[in-house]
C-alpha cells in the first residue's frame, strides 16, 4: 500500500510538473521547420533517416525548432502538409521523397505564401517551392567504375546491381552504373595492359520493401560469379548483404570480396565494416540542411536545385564519413558503440587491400564528371534507356 | 416495461461506451506521462485536430468514410453469426476494380456508377470462395478470410506492377480518370462525396436487416441458430447472403477511398492508402455495437482519432508511434463492452453444446 502511495505521489508530481511546465514559458526559437515523411517512415537507416539527420543538424546550427510529421497512410500526405501550412507556424515545410509529389503540387497552390521544399522531385515548378534533385547517375558511374576495377583485380568477371521497382528514377542508377563499368574496364586495360572484360548482371526486383527478393537476386548473381553487388533498392540491401555474408561463410571467410556497394546513406559500417566496399552517398541530409540554411539566412529560392558530385550532393564514401555514419548506425540501433573500433579497423584493412591506382582512378573520374569532361548518360531517360543499354551493354 | 426502464435500456450502451472511453483516455494519459509528454496538451490537440474546427471535422469525416463501409462488412456477418474478417482483401480488390473501369471512356455520372458497381461486384466475387469453402467443405470463415486477404494483397501488388501500371510512374496504377472521380464536398480538404455513398450503404443495410424478411432470418440465425433451424430458416442461404453483402460494402470501401481521396486517385504499390482499413473496420463495428447507426458514430470517432493524431505529432510533438499506441488503447477499451458480449454469447453457445452432447 505504501509503495502504491509513493507511486501515486510520483505520478501526481509528474502531472503537476508537465502541466505546469509550459505555463512558465520556453525560449523563442529563431524559426520553425516541419519535416513531412512518407509511409516508409523513420528507422530505414537510409533515405528518411538521412532527411531527418540533415534537418536535425540544421535546426541545431541555426537555433530553429524542428517538427517531424510521419505519415501513417498515403491518405495522410495531403492533410499533413495542409495542417502544417494552415497552422501558419512554419518558416519552411519540407516533404521528404517523391511519394509526396502529388500532395505537394496541390498544397503549394493552396498556400502561395508558405515556403515549401521537396526532395527527389524536379518537375512541379511552383513559385513557392524549392525542388531538390540528385545526380544519382553520376554517383552510380563512380561506383560502377570502382566495381569494374575491383572485380578485375580480384579475378571476378561480373559485377551486379539489384534494383527496386522499374521506375525512371532507377534508370538513372542503371545507366550511370553501365557507363562506369565500361569506363572502369577501359581503365583496367590501360593500367594493367591486359584486356578487361567485366560484365554486368542486373535485376529489377519490383519491390522496395521485400528484403527476401534482394537476397534471392544477390544469390543468383553470386552463383554466376559476381564479385560485387550494388544495392539500388533501399532496405533490400539488408538481404543483399545477408546473401554475401552467407556466401563468404560457406567459404569460411568473413571479409569480402564479394562486396556490396551501399546506397543513399553511407552503409560501409554494415557487414562488420569489411563487406561493404563503398557507398554511393546521396546526401539527402545535405539537401535538407542546405534548404533550411537558405531559409535561415534569407536566401531561399524557388525552382529546381540539382545536387551532384561537384557540390556535395553525391559522393563516394570516404574515411571522414565513416565515423559520422557509425554514430548514425548506433542511433538507428543497427550496431553498438562496442563495434566501433573493430568496424573502423576492418574498413581500413578492406580499403587498403584495394590497390591505390583504383582509388586514384575513381578520383580521376569524379573530377572528369564534375568538370564535364566525362558525360554520364541519363539525366532522365524514361524513353532512351534501351538505347543506353545498347551503347553500354551487359 | 415502463418508459423509464426503456430509456435506461437504451442509454445503457451509450453510458458504458462513454465510461470505457474515459478509462481509455486516462490510460493513454499515463502512458504519455511515462514517456514525458504532456497529456493535457496532447489531448487538446487531439480534440482540435479531430472536432475542433470546420476543417478538422471534414478530415475526420473523410477518414470515417471507408471505415463505415468496412465496419458494415463485419457487422452484417456478426448479425448473421459469422466472423467475417475478409473486408481487408475485398477492399483491395474493390479498389482495383474501380481503377480498372477507368480504362473505358464514359460520361461522368455513368462512369462513377459503373466504377462503384464494378467494385461491389469485385468484392462480392472475392468473398464467394469463402462462402463456397464454408458451404461445401466446412472451412471456418476466419481461416479462409485471412488467407484470402493475403491472396488479395499479393494479387494487388502484381496488378499494380504489371497490369494497371502507370506508364511513367511504375510505383502506382493509372490514375482514375476525371469522369470517374468523386468530387470534394469541401475544397481544400480531402472530404468527398464518398461519405454520402457510405451513409446510403449504412441506411440500406439498416433497412435490409430490420425491415425485410431476409434481414429478419439473418438476425434470427445469428441470434439463435437452433431456433432458426427449427423455424425452417436455411443456414446455408444465410452464409451466402452475409458474405455477399459484406463483399459488396468492402468493395465499395476500396472504391470510395481510391475514387474520392485526393490527390493521386490511384492505388500505390504497397497499398499505403488502403492497408488496415478492413481491420480498423472491425474495431469500428465493435464500438458501434454492430448497428449501422452506431457504426456511423463510431467511424466518425475513429476517423477523428486518426485526424487528431496527425496534429498531436506537431503540437506537443508526440511521435507517430506513440500516437498509434494511444489510439490503440482508446479503441481497445471502447471495444471491451462489445467484446464481453461477444465472448459471453460464444461461451453460452459452447456451454449449451456441451449440454446437448450430454457430457
Amino acid at each position: 500500500m505504501k509503495v502504491f502511495r509513493i507511486k501515486l505521489a510520483a505520478v501526481l508530481f509528474m502531472v503537476v510538473a508537465v502541466v505546469g511546465g509550459p505555463l512558465v514559458g520556453t525560449a523563442q526559437a529563431a524559426g520553425k521547420v516541419a519535416l513531412v515523411i512518407d509511409v516508409g517512415g523513420r528507422g530505414d537507416l537510409s533515405f528518411n533517416d538521412m532527411g531527418f539527420k540533415g534537418a536535425d543538424e540544421a535546426v541545431a546550427k541555426f537555433g530553429m525548432e524542428l517538427v517531424e510529421i510521419q505519415s501513417n497512410s498515403a491518405a495522410d500526405y495531403l492533410p499533413n502538409l495542409q495542417n502544417a501550412a494552415r497552422s501558419n507556424a512554419f518558416d519552411l515545410i519540407i516533404g521528404v521523397g517523391f511519394l509526396l509529389a502529388d500532395a505537394m503540387a496541390e498544397v503549394t497552390d493552396q498556400f502561395p505564401n508558405q515556403k515549401f521544399a521537396i526532395i527527389d522531385v524536379t518537375w512541379l515548378g511552383k513559385p513557392n517551392l524549392q525542388e531538390v534533385g540528385f545526380e544519382e547517375h553520376k554517383g552510380s558511374a563512380l561506383v560502377g567504375a570502382l566495381g569494374a576495377m575491383v572485380a578485375a583485380h580480384y579475378g571476378y568477371d561480373k559485377i551486379g546491381v539489384v534494383l527496386g521497382i522499374e521506375i525512371p528514377v532507377l534508370y538513372k542508377f542503371e545507366a550511370g552504373y553501365r557507363f562506369g563499368l565500361h569506363w572502369g574496364n577501359a581503365k583496367t586495360a590501360e593500367v594493367t595492359g591486359k584486356a578487361a572484360d567485366v560484365g554486368l548482371l542486373w535485376t529489377y526486383t519490383g519491390t522496395f520493401s521485400d528484403i527476401a527478393k534482394g537476397k534471392m537476386a544477390t544469390q543468383a548473381m553470386l552463383a554466376q560469379g559476381a564479385g560485387l553487388i550494388y544495392n539500388v533498392a533501399g532496405p533490400l540491401g539488408i538481404g543483399d548483404l545477408e546473401a554475401i555474408t552467407e556466401h563468404l561463410e560457406a567459404k569460411g571467410k568473413t571479409a569480402g570480396p564479394p562486396f556490396m556497394i551501399g546506397v543513399d546513406a553511407n552503409q560501409d559500417y554494415l557487414g562488420d565494416g569489411h563487406r561493404v566496399l563503398a557507398s554511393m552517398m546521396k546526401r539527402v541530409d545535405y539537401g535538407v540542411y542546405s534548404v533550411i540554411e537558405s531559409v535561415a539566412n534569407g536566401t531561399f529560392k524557388s525552382g529546381v536545385r540539382i545536387l551532384g558530385p561537384g557540390n556535395g550532393g553525391i559522393a563516394i564514401s570516404r574515411q571522414q564519413d565513416l565515423g559520422d555514419f557509425i554514430d548514425f548506425g548506433i542511433k538507428g540501433g543497427a550496431i553498438s558503440e562496442n563495434d566501433r573500433s573493430q568496424i573502423t579497423a576492418n574498413w581500413r584493412a578492406m580499403r587498403a587491400a584495394v590497390p591505390a591506382w583504383i582509388w586514384e582512378a575513381v578520383e580521376e573520374l569524379e573530377g572528369k564528371i564534375s568538370s564535364g569532361e566525362a558525360k554520364v548518360p541519363c539525366d532522365w531517360c524514361a524513353d532512351s534507356i534501351k538505347a543506353i543499354r545498347a551503347q553500354y551493354p551487359d | 416495461m415502463t418508459a423509464k426502464a426503456i430509456l435506461i435500456k437504451r442509454l445503457h450502451p451509450i453510458i458504458e461506451s462513454v465510461l470505457a472511453g474515459v478509462i481509455g483516455l486516462m490510460i493513454g494519459a499515463v502512458i504519455m506521462l511515462a514517456y514525458g509528454y504532456n497529456p493535457v496538451a496532447a489531448y487538446v490537440s487531439l480534440f482540435q485536430g479531430s472536432f475542433g474546427s470546420f476543417y478538422s471535422w471534414a478530415e475526420s469525416l473523410a477518414n470515417a468514410t471507408p471505415l463505415i463501409l468496412t465496419a458494415l462488412t463485419f457487422a452484417v456477418a456478426m448479425r448473421g453469426g459469422l466472423f467475417n474478417i475478409g473486408a481487408e482483401g475485398q477492399l483491395y480488390i474493390g479498389a482495383l476494380a474501380a481503377v480498372a473501369v477507368s480504362l473505358i471512356h464514359l460520361p461522368s455520372p455513368i462512369h462513377i456508377v459503373m466504377a462503384l458497381f464494378a467494385a461491389m461486384l469485385a468484392g462480392m466475387v472475392w468473398s464467394l470462395p469463402v462462402a463456397l469453402l464454408k458451404l461445401t467443405r466446412g472451412v471456418h470463415e476466419v481461416i479462409s478470410t485471412i488467407m484470402f486477404n493475403w491472396i488479395a494483397y499479393f494479387l494487388a501488388l502484381y496488378v499494380i506492377a504489371h497490369v494497371l501500371t502507370d506508364p511513367i510512374r511504375g510505383e502506382k496504377t493509372i490514375s482514375i480518370v476525371e469522369t470517374s472521380r468523386l468530387a470534394r464536398i469541401l475544397p481544400g480538404t480531402t472530404l468527398n462525396y464518398g461519405l454520402i455513398i457510405a451513409i446510403i450503404a449504412a441506411v440500406v443495410v439498416l433497412f435490409v436487416l430490420w425491415r425485410t424478411t431476409v434481414g429478419f432470418e439473418l438476425r434470427v440465425s445469428g441470434h439463435n441458430p437452433v431456433a432458426a433451424r427449427y423455424a425452417g430458416i436455411s443456414q446455408r442461404r444465410q452464409i451466402l447472403t452475409v458474405l455477399l453483402i459484406g463483399g459488396a460494402t468492402a468493395g465499395l470501401a476500396g472504391a470510395v477511398q481510391v475514387m474520392g481521396r485526393p490527390p493521386t486517385y490511384a492505388v500505390l504499390s504497397g497499398l499505403p492508402q488502403l492497408i488496415n482499413l478492413g481491420f480498423d473496420g472491425i474495431g469500428v463495428a465493435m464500438i458501434g455495437r454492430n448497428h449501422p447507426i452506431g457504426i456511423i458514430v463510431a467511424a466518425i470517432f475513429f476517423g477523428g482519432l486518426m485526424a487528431g493524431g496527425r496534429i498531436m505529432q506537431f503540437s506537443p510533438g508526440v511521435p507517430l508511434e506513440l500516437v498509434r499506441v494511444i489510439e490503440g488503447v482508446i479503441i481497445l477499451t471502447l471495444a471491451v463492452p462489445e467484446l464481453r458480449n461477444l465472448l459471453g454469447s460464444f461461451w453460452r453457445r459452447f456451454a449449451k453444446k456441451k449440454v446437448h452432447d450430454g457430457s
